[in-house]
């Protein structure tokens, strides 16, 4: 029987992405606060990839090179951003995770212009995962290989894990800019809170959307700014607003 | 068991297939129908996600979603054993079954439930994932109705991974992936048309399939766009239209 998916398949998620959490983290040690940039340093060392990097955006705009571990990886990003075209691309606008294993052949028949620039940076795959919680859109999170070759469903796995803290520490890091009311009360350091999993989170966003008269992504961040200012589970303070003995001021704080 | 009604299902869930595939529209009918025409009382459908956890994907009713969540965080219960096996998982008698499942026995019976059965979707050598029957009686399955629903959970696997290549392992996790992402936009949805129209998350949920079946929307896609709108862009979905209606 099985392999991986079974093997995996109850229990030990909440470990794994402990263990995730722990080598991002272990990238932030000097700097003390974790950033996206820890998030690509932790998947070239557990990944097996060549390099990584970060694009913020929300899928209808260009977007923006947030961070990259190589310099090749910092030119993959810029060229799909100038040309609008490549498998980040793909994943900012579809929203869904976009395998390119092998460059050269056949996957990058979609792509002629970027499998070109590709080939002469020397990457031979590359694999774009968008940075997403439902219908928040945050960027994408990519890496390239050297050889070609698809990521197996072990390292896919991790790969989602580490997607859902960079979107975490993107928005966190949105927060945290000065000119944004909530910036007082933005979470920092500890594991973030992984919120793409929780029915009630995302349903107690989307009530959040009507009783606040806001977009989504800023109903979420007003939603982890309440947890984080009274101290609670997210996913406790969603609950109470679903179940409707918690309802949130439209004036925001501050 | 209604014949007319397992044929009808058939040819639904191959239609769905070939037309504008919505996978958790998908994944609903197949519960629905599961309850229809197995005599369930309710029933879910669990993926194995790639991140290494089972997620509900559809339920007949919040109830079952509740429940779920109990088989999840107690990381016990016949959906987990049916996904970790690879074999159906049956359970004819709840009250007795507080050793087998100390939390998820306890919780069923609270809920309603006194028997449950687990029917494992497999693609080959791999579990996908799990489709979960309650009922309101003790008592064994029909044999086939048994063979019935696992005829339905096999369907349903491949409609799952319908169109794509399988030869790579990342791409059945690509669609899984799919799937679970839909799934939250789906919840934010019934949140945002929940509070707008001061509905239960069951009704909202059922509101937003028939305004996507009525308009010829694919649901995701009905969610997203909704999610993102203002009021004015969706005039089936506000308080008025609503009055209108019930009138």
């Amino acid at each position: 029987m099985p392999p991986r998916v079974k093997g995996e398949a109850a229990g030990d998620d909440a470990s794994r992405v402990a263990r995730v959490w722990e080598l991002v983290s272990a990238q932030a040690v000097s700097r003390g606060r974790a950033s996206v940039a820890d998030v690509c340093a932790a998947a070239v060392i557990s990944l097996d990839v060549s390099g990584a990097w970060v694009t913020a955006g929300d899928g209808m705009n260009p977007g923006q090179a947030m961070c990259a571990t190589d310099v090749v990886g910092e030119g993959l990003a810029e060229v799909q951003i100038t040309l609008g075209e490549g498998p980040c691309h793909d994943a900012a606008i579809s929203g869904v995770p976009v395998m390119a294993a092998n460059l050269a052949d056949g996957d990058g028949y979609q792509w002629a212009v970027f499998a070109e620039a590709a080939a002469r940076a020397g990457a031979a795959a590359v694999f774009a995962f968008p940075l997403r919680i439902g219908a928040i859109r945050v960027g994408v999170l990519a890496f390239y290989r050297d050889k070609e070759g698809p990521l197996d469903l072990l390292q896919f796995g991790s790969a989602l894990i580490l997607a859902d803290f960079a979107t975490m520490l993107l928005l966190d890091a949105e927060a945290r800019q000065p000119d944004n009311p909530l910036s007082g009360a933005a979470p920092t350091s500890q594991s973030p809170d992984l919120a793409a999993h929780n029915a009630e989170i995302a349903q107690a966003t989307g009530m959040l959307t009507e009783q606040l008269g806001v977009g989504i992504t800023e109903a979420f961040a007003r939603l982890r700014a309440y947890a984080y200012a009274q101290d609670r589970r997210l996913s406790d303070v969603a609950h109470d607003i679903v179940t409707r003995r918690l309802r949130l001021d439209p004036d925001p704080p501050g | 068991m209604d014949q007319d009604l397992l044929s009808d299902t058939f040819v639904e869930l191959a239609d769905t297939m070939v037309a504008d595939f919505d996978v958790i529209e998908f994944l609903h009918l197949l519960s629905d129908r599961a309850v229809r025409l197995l005599g369930a009382s309710a029933a879910g459908v669990m993926l194995a996600d790639p991140r290494g956890q089972l997620r509900l994907v559809a339920a007949s009713s919040e109830a079952v979603r509740l429940l779920e969540t109990v088989q999840l965080e107690g990381e016990e219960g016949p959906c987990l054993e049916t996904v970790r096996t690879g074999q159906p998982i049956t359970e004819p008698d709840l009250r007795h079954a507080q050793q087998r499942w100390p939390r998820f026995a306890p919780a069923a019976l609270q809920a309603g439930f006194t028997s449950v059965h687990a029917l494992p979707m497999r693609l080959r050598e791999q579990v996908l994932g799990g489709l979960n029957l309650f009922h309101d009686q003790p008592g064994p399955f029909d044999p086939a109705d048994v063979r019935i629903g696992q005829a339905l959970a096999d369907t349903a696997t491949i409609g799952l991974l319908h169109e794509r290549n399988l030869r790579r392992a990342e791409i059945v996790g690509e669609q899984l992936q799919a799937a679970l992402n839909s799934r939250v936009v789906i919840e934010q949805a019934k949140g945002k048309l929940a509070e707008r129209l001061g509905l239960d998350m069951d009704t909202a949920f059922a509101t937003l399939r028939h305004y996507a079946r009525d308009h010829n929307l694919r649901l995701s896609d009905l969610a997203q766009t909704f999610v993102d709108s203002d009021p004015a862009d969706f005039p089936g979905l506000t308080p008025q239209a609503r009055r209108r209606h019930s009138q």
